[in-house]
């Protein structure tokens, strides 16, 4: 580096308030590792906001999490939820009071005491803070729904109501903080638990003057870091907008190493942002940064430099997130009074066996190794196999057999003339299939497929376009046959489907938002649904959740086609490195170390 | 002068109506808006999407909002980025900077590189010198501005002489202020040069085109008939008459120094402007897109306006108030 002697990375450069660590610190159990070193990434894209309530896109996401923390998190092994800031909770026999005890003596990254009223004003103050109308100095009430108004509405703020009701929190005391549901709630515990605590003594004042949502925004990375205090093992120590953020560790982060040292070890992370993951991906390759997430078509040529520049390749399995084709079975017409889809077509669509003959006729495997050059893996249902604690790996599966999609075919009623198939009136089969003509894997996905379908005499005209006019024509207008689309994986628990599972969800991608399910197979989704989000029992609830899939596998309204493997590249002069498949590479990152460069 | 200059800045009220209006019209045109993609989100409540509707005003028809954003602007409030969340101004502000460095230094490598080599290849005309820069400038023509950025960057990246990227090094904000400055010019080396040469190719065939114009010119001839020195025959007389066309081409330039560098800044990864509008663009984050073709649109009278007064200062035979 050309300047590199001109200047000194100095120690952190104003003095800290350090807290002692408390003695219910968690103590992480990995040999204790030198302080010091220094984690260089790269980032594709820059960030929009540093403000968790208002963070929508992944490198937001990114940058808040290293900072902010929640009250519990994931077992990285088997999903369970374990302690974060809470040390242990309760639930009351009913469902609807949940104690959280938190951890006593833990500090903030500004020194200042981390306590209930933290967790209170995350909800009361922050989350569910009303509008006042100013003519009556009431709460201003929303026409439609009759709810009061949201001063703040944000995803967090709505995704914290139980159907639509508040949950009270109130202190009990400075470390105990006891949750009141309207209602019995399943998902509650992972939802509350992963809301990131707000620093009250930080954030009250943008309440008070109504400006929680501007409150950290980029313009507070740039000119004022100082302010993002949180939990995290990490603080933000400086931001340039298109170029770096730097963190510096919280020197009073929660944690310690069976040697009573506090963590993390890690000095700074130093995070460049480039233009994309391709970039990034490059980055690494050349030995530039120390951890990558690598795009399994870059896998093999990245890995030809593994040696050189001292990295290794971590191969995490399926991802959770999913890809799919989903037939049009929206009833009804436009308003012109044409149908939606014409009506040989839906009836096509709406025999079961049709798409169950799709389905056989799609050769996962093919999609894999022509699209993925292998590196992902089939999908038979609607839960990836990654998430362990829910998928089904019983439900019926759909392995490539032409014979059996042919049979399904010829039962339904389907005949073939020469090379093309006909229904029994004698329309040849053909429909078109959109989807996103800005993913690349989603194209080759549609394109493989359709090859696929013309093995059975069907014809798939491919329509690649833009994702909103998608979103448009699956949501509003319905103003198409098939579509090709994916999902990423969601909060881990059944209940955060429901609005794709449900018969009136708005992701019900087939045919949203019903008035009364349509089918009795999805009335009795429906059902199911609904008592995964009453039920605590985890076994109940899972019971359950392996109906609904099997259900769906059955029925085939989305025919799953496969899933991305997950690569991680790190180098290896990093230690206590421990890949999981579901808790990825940076599990336990604040206990990362490498000797000093 | 002074009524030049202001009935100069007026027409910039009718063009700047115009653009934005056109342009948010087609913004509206467009499928979809901000919110669609949450729309695809499975954990965005139905009712988030629809508060944020009445918020941002999307509900209301495309006049009435074009109608409350002007009333914005004349109030001299450029909005609010959606997905940002703090004034556009603000946004914007923070990455004009560096474009606009960027600009400066590959508009005056281009001139101070184009001129001496445009006059220099029409003095000594057919020879050698003359055809080999003509063959550079044609294949600098040919070659676009994004496959000179890749070439640029494989270079840094193969060689390790030059910055992959960015307008900084990380040590930046420990350096002293010299360090500072070093710093910065070192990481605008590539991005000027890529830049600048299209620039260069360009404006050297115009210099010398029209200094071959110009040395053929009767009283170049007279000039020569009266003994005046050959240097002062070139410089004095031929090349103030043979720049004109140039100073006006730069008015052009001028307008295109933050649009211009779009490209580049993006395959440079370059942290300018340039990224920020295309982001903003493709999310459909209306006041960040409006803000910057307002900008883009001033800078273009602007730019046009420098360039006549550096005419009028440079020819005193053209006179702004008889112009129009």
């Amino acid at each position: 580096m050309l300047l590199g002697a001109c200047g000194k990375v100095p120690d952190v450069p104003v003095q800290d308030k350090i807290v002692p660590l408390s003695d219910q610190a968690e103590v992480a159990p990995f040999a204790p590792g030198q302080a010091g070193a220094m984690f260089v990434t790269t980032q594709p894209g820059d960030i929009n906001t540093l403000n968790p309530l208002i963070s929508e896109d992944g490198p937001s996401t990114a940058a808040i999490s290293r900072f902010m923390e929640g009250l519990t998190r994931l077992d990285p092994d088997t999903g369970a939820i374990i302690p974060n800031l809470a040390r242990a909770w309760s639930i009351s026999e009913d469902g609807l009071r949940y104690t959280f005890d938190l951890r006593e003596g833990l500090a903030w990254s500004d020194g200042e005491p981390f306590t209930a009223a933290d967790v209170v004003f995350t909800w009361e103050e922050a989350l569910y803070s009303k509008q006042i109308d100013s003519a009556t100095g009431r709460p201003a009430v929303d026409e439609k729904t009759g709810r009061p108004k949201l001063r703040f509405p944000s995803r967090p703020a709505y995704f914290h109501l139980v159907e639509g009701e508040e949950v009270r929190a109130e202190a009990l005391g400075e470390y105990r903080v006891r949750f009141t549901l309207p209602q019995r709630y399943a998902p509650f515990l992972l939802f509350a638990g992963g809301q990131e605590i707000l620093p009250r003594h930080i954030l009250k004042p943008h309440v008070d003057k109504g400006t929680l949502l501007d409150a950290w925004s980029i313009s507070t990375g740039i000119n004022n870091p100082r302010e993002l205090v949180g939990m995290g093992a990490f603080l933000l120590e400086s931001y340039r907008p298109g170029e770096r953020i730097v963190f510096r560790r919280n020197p009073n982060y929660w944690k310690r190493d069976s040697a009573g040292n506090r963590l993390p070890y890690v000095d700074r992370i130093i995070t460049r942002i480039v233009g994309d993951s391709n970039a990034s991906n490059v980055a690494f390759a050349r030995g530039l940064t120390d951890a990558e997430s690598i795009q399994a078509d870059n896998v093999t040529w990245i890995s030809r430099a593994a040696d050189r520049f001292d990295f290794d390749i971590h191969d995490l399995g399926p991802s959770s997130s999913t890809s799919f084709v989903w037939f049009n079975l929206q009833p009804g017409a436009n308003p012109e009074g044409r149908p939606f889809v014409p009506d040989h077509k839906r009836r096509w669509f709406s025999d079961r066996r049709f798409r169950q003959a799709v389905s056989y006729a799609t050769n996962r495997q093919g999609i894999v190794d022509g699209v993925f050059a292998g590196r992902a893996s089939p999908l038979h249902g609607y839960v990836s196999p990654k998430t362990v604690n829910w998928f089904n790996p019983d439900v019926r599966r759909y392995p490539y057999d032409l014979d059996r999609a042919r049979d399904l075919l010829n039962e339904a009623g389907f005949v073939r003339r020469g090379d093309r198939l006909h229904d029994a009136a004698g329309n040849p089969v053909e429909f078109s299939l959109m989807t996103n003509n800005n993913s690349n894997l989603r194209t080759e996905m549609a394109t493989v497929f359709a090859e696929d379908m013309a093995a059975l005499g069907i014809r798939v005209e491919l329509q690649f376009i833009d994702f909103n006019t998608i979103i448009r024509r699956t949501s509003e207008s319905f103003d198409y046959e098939a579509c090709l689309l994916g999902l990423g994986g969601g909060a881990p628990d059944p209940y955060s489907s429901k609005d794709i599972l449900m018969s009136d969800g708005r992701l019900h991608f087939w045919s949203p938002s019903q008035s009364s399910p349509g089918t009795g197979w999805e009335a009795r989704i429906d059902e199911l649904m609904r008592q995964i989000g009453r039920e605590l029992d985890e076994n109940k609830r899972r019971a359950d959740f392996f109906e609904v899939q099997a259900i769906l596998a059955e029925e085939q309204p989305m025919i799953f086609l496969v899933t991305a493997n997950e690569y991680v590249g790190v180098r290896r002069r990093w230690q206590n490195v421990q890949p999981k498949p579901l808790g990825g590479v940076f599990w336990n990152f604040d206990s990362f170390w490498a000797r000093p460069e | 002068m002074l009524a030049f200059l202001l009935r100069r800045l007026l027409t910039l009220v009718p063009l700047l109506l115009g653009v934005t209006l056109l342009a948010f019209l087609l913004m509206w045109l467009a499928p979809g808006d901000f919110l669609t993609p949450m729309k695809m989100q499975r954990d965005i409540p139905a009712d988030l999407i629809k508060q944020l509707e009445a918020d941002f005003g999307l509900s209301r028809p495309w006049y009435v909002q074009y109608g409350y954003w002007l009333g914005n602007v004349l109030q001299l409030n450029l909005g609010y980025s959606w997905s940002f969340k703090v004034p556009v101004s603000d946004l914007i502000g923070s990455r004009l900077f560096s474009t606009f460095l960027l600009s400066l230094t590959s508009t005056l490598f281009a001139w101070v590189v184009a001129i001496p080599l445009g006059v220099l290849a029409a003095i000594y005309k057919d020879s050698i010198f003359d055809r080999a820069s003509s063959f550079l400038a044609y294949a600098a023509l040919s070659i676009p501005e994004f496959f000179l950025a890749l070439l640029a960057v494989w270079f840094a990246a193969v060689t390790g002489w030059f910055p992959v990227g960015g307008a900084t090094s990380i040590e930046y904000d420990y350096l002293s202020a010299g360090g500072q400055l070093l710093d910065r010019a070192y990481h605008l080396v590539l991005p000027t040069l890529v830049l600048g040469i299209g620039g260069v190719a360009g404006l050297m065939r115009v210099m010398r085109a029209n200094f071959l114009d110009t040395i053929r010119a009767e009283y170049v001839q007279t000039a020569r008939a009266k003994g005046v020195p050959e240097g002062v025959v070139m410089f004095k007389h031929v090349l103030r008459n043979a720049i004109n066309p140039l100073i006006s081409a730069f008015g052009f330039s001028f307008s295109g120094l933050l649009s211009g560098a779009l490209i580049v800044e993006i395959v440079m990864n370059y942290p300018g402007l340039g990224n920020l509008i295309y982001q903003a663009l493709l999310r459909e984050d209306q006041f960040v897109v409006l803000a910057s073709i307002m900008l883009s649109c001033v800078m273009l009278v602007l730019g046009n306006l420098v360039a006549d007064l550096c005419l009028a200062w440079s020819d005193p035979r053209i006179r702004l108030e008889n112009q129009e």
